[in-house]
C-alpha cells in the first residue's frame, strides 16, 4: 500500500478492471479511487499518532544506545588522595574498576591545580610492582646469613628482646629510630612519642636531616619559627621568581609548570635561576647564572650589598620588623652594611663566585625592585655546609626589600618529601627537637611538652640525640646497638656510603620495608613488611604547610601492616602501651591537632572529618570553622597575628624578625691539585630518591635509563673522554666506576650524577661534612679526580 | 547576517514549503484531473497531470531533501562554532573561558596563540578523521537529548575519556613536544589515550567548583558570551 495524503486510498488490483477505476499511471495496476472524506479519519490520526510515536522511540532508542555505548573512559570511581612522591604534595584522583587501581589523574580542586608529573601519573602501577616484602623476616643466623620468613609475633618479639637488651645494658641512648619524610605524620609522632617520651632517648631522627634540616634551622633562626611563610600561590603573583639551588623541571614539575603559567599570562615576569649546572629550569629562565659550587653565600652577600649600597632597602619595613645581629649580639643597620662592605661588593666576590658583578647587580636591582618578588629553593641550598647561613640569607634578601607578606613576595623553600614539613619537622621527629618548634635542650619547652604528654617532671632527656650521620657512625660504634629503621633506604641515601655501609653492618638494624632487596634491606637484621600509601591511611603535610588526608583504598599485600601497627606494637612490648594509648590513624591525628594547639603552629581546627571533604588545610588553623593561613605573619590571614600590627614576626618575643651577618666559608670541598674537579648530585624527572619505587616501574625505570656521570665537553677534551666511556671518580670518600655522557650542561670543572641508581652508587664517593648548625651533610659539593678507564 | 544564519533561514524555509505544498498536492483529487486537461501559468502551459506530478516532486522529494541537506548542513558545519555550543548555557563556562584573555587554561591559551582560527571546541572534540567526527556528532546528540530533557546536572562532567590523539594530531613530531623526554617515557600510554596529556599541562576548562551554581564565579560564567566579528567565519 501507498500512501499520499491523508484523504486518499490506493489500493493495487492488478488483473480485472472495475466500474469506477482508472488506469493507474505508471501502469502498475487499477486503482478505485474513493470520494475524498472530510477532515483526518481516525485510522489516519492512529497511523500519524504512531508515526510520531516510532519517530520518538527510535530517538529515545538512538539516546539510550549512545549512553549505553560510547566509552566511559577506564575508571568506575574517583576518590581524592595524595601523591605518593615528592614535597609539592599533588592532590589527585584516583581512579578504580574492580578494585584495582586503573588511573591517577591530577586533582583540578586541589592546590596542584590538576597538573602532576610522570611519577604521579604512574602511580597507578605502583600498588602492583613485583618483589613486595610480604612477610616479616628474620637473619636467623646473625649478620651475613639469609633472611628467613617469620611471623609477626617472632619479628616484633625479637625487635623488642633486642631494644630492651641494649637499653638494659647500655641505657636508652643505646638504641635509635630513624624515620623518614614519608611515613605518615600519626607515625611518625607516635615514633617520636614512643622514643623521646617513653623510652627517653632523643635519638630520634631521619631523612629529613638528609634534606631539610638547613630549612628548619634558616627558618628558625630568621623567623623564630620553622616552615615556609609564604605558598605556592605566591607563584601566581610573582613578578621576580628566583630559582637558586632548584631544579623544579625534574625534581617539581607541577611547580614548574605553575611559573611557566606565571610566565605566560604575565611575560614581563622574570625567572632567574642560579645554579652551577645548566638545568632545563635553567633553560626555560629569563637570567641564569651559573656560580662555581659551593661558593653563593658569595653571591647573596653580595647581592645584599647591593642592595643597601644603592638604597634598594625598605627602610620604614627594618625599622619597625627587623633586627640585626651579628650572632652573638645585636648591631645596627650600618654595622650590618659595613660587613657587606669589607669584603662582599660585586668585584670582590666575582672572581671566586665565577659570576659577573654586572650579573651581580643586575640580579640585585631586579630581585629588590620588582613589584614582588618569590625565590624558591631546595637542596643546592640546603645540602650544604653552610645550609642554614644561604637559608637564612636568602630570607634575610626578602627582609631587607621588604618583599615579604605580599602576595607573591616570599622566601620559599620547596621541599622534597611528601610529608618532611607536616611529619618529621612540625611533630619535632628529629634528635634535637620536640613537637611544634620546641627543642630538647630548652628546659622551658621540655617541661611543656611533659605536661601536654602528661609526664613526670624530668621524664625527657635533655641531650639532644645523634643526628642521621652520626647516628649510624654510632651504629658502628656501638653506643647505638640497635636501631629501628621505617620508610627509607638509608644505605642508599647517607654521604659517605663505604664508611655507613660497614657502620650499617655492625649493630642490630630492624627495617620497615616495602621491597625486601633494598640496600637497607640487605643489612636489616629483622624486616618488617609495610603497608604502602594507599593500603593505610593518614595525613600528609607537604611544603607549604598544608595537610592533606590520604585514605585507604586498597588492601595491603600478604601480613603487611601499616608503621603505626608496628609502632603500637612495639610500644607494647617495650612497656609504654600507656603512653602509646591513640592507636588509629584518626585518633592519633586527635591528640596531635590538640597538641599543636599549645604553640604557634596551632591546628586544632584541621579535623579528620575536614581533611576527608577538602583538598587540605594549611595551618595556623585553629578553629574547624578557620580556613586555613596562606601567608603566615600576616594580619588578615594569619589568625596568631596581633589585630592592628599588619606584619607581626611572632616568632621571637620581640616581635621582629633577624638578619645575621653571614661570613661566607670555604667549602672543605673547593678544587685542588688532587682534586681538580667538583661533583654535584641531583634528580631525574622520572625517577624519586633511591629508585626503590620508581625504579620497578616499568616506563619511568627505562625512560631514566641507567645513571651517568655527566661530564662537560672541556673535560671531555682535557682527560679524553669519549661519550659513554668507563671513568673513574675518585674523592677523599671513595671512588665509584660508571660511563661517562658529555653535555654542555656542566661548566667546564663540574661533574653530575643522579642518585637513584643503585649501580651507580654516587654516595659512595659524597663528602659528609655537615653543616654545623643543621648537622646536614654537604652532598651538594664534593671534590673529585676523574680517570678514563681502558 | 551571517552565513550560518542564511542556511538556517533557507532551512527552515524550504521545510515550511515542504509542508505547504505537501497539504496541497494532497488535496488534489487526481482521479478529476480529466476535468482540466491543462494548467497555465503565465506563459507556460503544461498538462495537468504533469503538473500535480512535478508538484508532489517538489513536495514529496524535492524540497525534502533540501530541507534535510540545510539541516545537515547546519548540523554538521554549524555546529563546528563555538557559537553553536555556547547556545546551551551549561556549555557557556567553556566559551567565556576560552575568550578571557586572563585565563590559563588549556583551551584559553590554544585560543590566544591563534593557531586555531575558527571552530576552536570543535578542533580538539572531534576526533581525527570520519569516524571521529561520527563519534563527536553522537555525542553531541547525547547532549542534546540530556540537555532537552534536562536529565543533566550542574557542573557538567565529562563522561567520555578525552581522545590524547586531538593532542597529538597538532603536537607530536614538533620540536617542542619531541624535545621533551618525559614524553618518550610514556608515548605508548599518551598514544593510546591510557594517560592524559591533561595531567601534566593542567586543566582545559574552568573548574567544576568554579561551574557550580551558587559559586562565586557562577554567573559571569554563564553570561551568554559575546562573540566578536569573525570570530564564526
Amino acid at each position: 500500500m501507498r500512501r499520499t495524503g491523508a484523504a486518499y486510498h490506493f489500493r493495487i488490483r492488478p488483473g480485472k478492471r472495475e466500474e469506477g477505476a482508472h488506469l493507474d499511471a505508471d501502469g502498475l495496476g487499477y486503482r478505485r479511487v474513493e470520494p475524498p472524506a472530510p477532515g483526518i479519519s481516525r485510522r489516519d490520526l492512529a497511523m500519524l499518532l504512531a508515526g510520531v510515536a516510532g519517530a520518538n522511540v527510535m530517538g529515545a532508542a538512538t539516546w539510550g544506545a549512545l549512553e549505553a555505548l560510547l566509552p566511559a573512559g577506564n575508571a568506575d570511581t574517583w576518590t581524592k588522595a595524595v601523591c605518593r612522591f615528592c614535597g609539592t604534595g599533588c592532590g589527585i584522583q584516583v581512579g578504580m574498576r574492580d578494585g584495582r587501581v586503573t588511573d591517577v589523574r591530577g586533582d583540578e580542586l586541589a592546590h596542584n591545580a590538576g597538573v602532576i608529573c610522570v611519577k604521579g601519573s604512574m602511580l597507578r602501577a605502583l600498588p602492583y610492582v613485583e618483589g613486595r616484602l610480604t612477610t616479616p623476616m628474620i637473619r636467623r643466623g646473625g649478620k651475613g646469613s639469609a633472611l628467613i620468613k617469620a611471623s609477626w609475633d617472632e619479628a616484633m618479639s625479637l625487635v623488642a628482646a633486642k631494644f630492651q637488651e641494649a637499653i638494659a645494658a647500655a641505657g636508652p641512648d643505646s638504641v635509635a629510630f630513624y624515620g623518614s619524610g614519608q611515613l605518615f605524620t600519626e607515625e611518625s609522632y607516635t615514633a617520636n612519642k614512643l622514643f623521646k617520651a617513653g623510652i627517653r632517648t632523643n635519638n630520634v631522627d631521619g631523612n629529613p636531616r638528609l634534606c631539610m634540616a638547613s630549612a628548619a634551622t634558616g627558618y628558625t633562626q630568621t623567623f623564630g619559627k620553622d616552615e615556609p611563610p609564604g605558598s605556592y600561590v605566591d607563584i601566581d603573583h610573582a613578578e621576580c621568581l628566583f630559582v637558586i639551588g632548584a631544579n623544579p623541571f625534574h625534581c617539581h614539575p607541577p611547580l614548574h609548570e605553575r611559573m611557566m603559567r606565571r610566565k605566560r599570562l604575565h611575560p614581563e615576569t622574570t625567572i632567574i635561576c642560579v645554579d652551577p649546572r645548566r638545568t632545563d629550569t635553567a633553560d626555560h629562565a629569563d637570567i641564569h647564572l651559573s656560580p662555581v659550587p659551593g661558593t653563593d653565600l658569595l653571591l647573596l652577600n653580595s647581592m645584599a650589598q647591593v642592595m643597601c649600597a644603592d638604597g634598594l632597602v625598605d627602610s620604614a619595613f627594618l625599622t619597625r620588623h627587623v633586627r640585626f645581629t651579628d650572632g652573638d649580639a645585636e648591631i645596627g643597620f650600618e654595622a650590618f652594611r659595613a660587613f657587606l662592605n669589607a669584603s662582599y661588593t660585586p668585584e670582590q666576590v666575582s672572581q671566586e663566585l665565577g659570576v659577573t658583578a654586572a650579573d651581580i647587580r643586575r640580579v640585585a636591582y631586579r630581585f629588590a625592585t620588582a613589584k614582588a618578588t618569590m625565590s624558591l629553593w631546595t637542596m643546592g641550598m640546603n645540602q650544604r655546609t653552610q645550609g642554614t647561613a644561604l637559608n637564612a640569607m636568602l630570607s634575610a634578601l626578602h627582609l631587607l626589600t621588604g618583599q615579604i607578606g605580599r602576595p607573591g613576595a616570599t622566601p620559599f623553600s620547596v621541599t622534597g618529601q611528601p610529608n618532611a614539613c607536616g611529619g618529621v619537622r612540625d611533630t619535632g621527629a628529629l634528635s634535637h627537637a620536640l613537637p611544634n618548634g620546641r627543642v630538647v635542650a630548652n628546659p622551658k619547652h621540655r617541661e611543656e611538652m611533659e605536661a601536654i604528654w602528661g609526664l613526670a617532671p624530668g621524664t625527657l632527656n635533655p641531650k639532644p640525640g645523634l643526628a642521621a650521620v652520626d647516628l649510624f657512625k654510632a651504629l658502628g660504634e656501638g653506643q647505638v646497638r640497635a636501631a629501628l629503621v621505617m620508610c627509607t633506604n638509608p644505605a642508599q641515601t647517607l654521604p659517605n656510603l663505604v664508611a655507613q655501609h660497614a657502620n650499617l653492618e655492625r649493630g642490630f638494624l630492624a627495617v620497615a620495608e616495602i621491597f625486601g632487596d633494598s640496600e637497607t634491606a640487605a643489612r636489616a637484621d629483622v624486616l618488617l613488611p609495610a603497608a604502602l600509601w594507599i593500603e593505610k591511611e593518614g595525613v600528609t603535610g607537604q611544603g607549604e604547610r598544608r595537610y592533606q588526608y590520604t585514605p585507604r583504598l586498597l588492601q595491603a599485600p600478604g601480613e603487611c601492616r601499616s608503621d603505626l601497627a608496628m609502632l603500637v606494637d612495639l610500644a607494647e612490648r617495650l612497656g609504654h602501651g600507656a603512653l602509646i594509648s591513640a592507636r588509629t590513624p584518626e585518633a592519633v591525628w586527635d591528640e596531635w591537632r590538640k597538641v599543636s594547639a599549645h604553640s604557634k603552629y596551632n591546628f586544632e581546627g584541621i579535623t579528620y572529618a575536614r581533611l576527608k571533604e577538602l583538598r587540605g588545610l594549611q595551618w595556623p588553623c585553629p578553629r574547624p570553622d578557620h580556613p586555613g593561613t596562606v601567608r603566615r605573619y600576616v594580619e588578615g590571614d594569619d589568625p596568631l597575628v596581633t589585630p592592628g600590627s599588619g606584619i607581626e614576626f611572632y616568632g621571637f618575643p620581640d616581635h621582629k624578625a633577624v638578619i645575621a651577618t653571614r661570613p661566607y666559608v670555604r667549602s672543605p670541598e673547593l678544587p685542588t691539585t688532587d682534586y681538580p674537579l667538583q661533583l654535584t648530585t641531583g634528580r631525574v624527572v622520572e625517577q624519586w630518591h633511591s629508585g626503590t619505587m620508581t625504579m620497578r616501574i616499568a616506563e619511568l625505570r627505562d625512560g631514566a635509563g641507567p645513571a651517568r656521570l655527566e661530564v662537560s665537553p672541556a673535560d671531555a677534551r682535557r682527560y679524553g673522554v669519549a661519550e659513554g666511556a668507563r671513568v673513574r671518580l675518585t674523592s677523599r670518600f671513595g671512588s665509584i666506576e660508571g660511563q661517562a655522557h658529555i653535555t654542555d650542561r656542566c661548566r667546564p670543572g663540574l661533574l653530575f650524577a643522579a642518585f637513584y641508581d643503585v649501580k651507580l652508587l654516587i654516595n659512595r664517593i659524597v663528602a659528609d661534612h655537615v653543616d654545623p648548625v643543621s648537622k646536614e651533610p654537604e652532598y651538594k659539593v664534593t671534590a673529585v679526580k676523574l680517570e678514563v678507564l681502558a | 547576517m551571517t552565513w550560518l544564519l542564511i542556511v538556517r533561514v533557507l532551512g527552515t524555509l524550504s521545510c515550511v514549503l515542504a509542508i505547504v505544498a505537501s497539504w496541497f498536492v494532497a488535496r488534489r483529487n487526481f482521479g478529476a484531473l480529466k476535468e482540466s486537461p491543462t494548467i497555465s501559468i503565465g506563459i507556460a502551459t503544461l498538462s495537468a497531470a504533469a503538473f500535480w506530478k512535478l508538484s508532489a516532486f517538489v513536495a514529496i522529494v524535492a524540497l525534502p531533501v533540501a530541507t534535510i541537506a540545510t539541516a545537515n548542513y547546519h548540523t554538521f558545519v554549524g555546529i563546528h562554532e563555538v557559537e553553536a555550543c555556547s547556545q546551551c548555557h551549561v556549555m557557556r563556562p567553556m566559551a567565556n573561558d576560552l575568550h578571557d584573555p586572563s585565563s590559563d587554561t588549556l583551551a584559553a591559551r590554544h585560543y590566544k596563540n591563534g593557531y586555531i582560527p575558527t571552530g576552536q571546541c570543535y578542533a580538539c572534540h572531534a576526533d581525527y578523521g570520519f569516524s571521529g567526527d561520527m563519534a563527536a556528532k553522537m555525542e553531541g546528540f547525547r547532549h542534546l537529548a540530556r540537555y532537552t530533557t534536562r536529565t543533566y546536572e550542574e557542573p557538567i562532567v565529562s563522561r567520555t575519556r578525552f581522545d590524547n590523539q586531538q593532542c597529538l594530531k597538532c603536537h607530536q613530531h614538533k620540536t617542542a613536544f619531541e624535545s621533551v623526554h618525559v614524553h618518550h617515557d610514556v608515548i605508548e600510554r599518551l598514544t593510546s589515550s591510557n594517560m592524559s596529556c591533561l595531567n601534566c599541562h593542567g586543566r582545559s576548562h574552568p573548574t567544576r567548583s568554579s561551574r557550580t551554581p551558587g559559586s562565586p564565579e557562577y554567573q559571569a560564567l554563564v553570561k551568554p558570551p559575546v562573540f566578536a566579528e569573525g570570530d564564526h567565519e
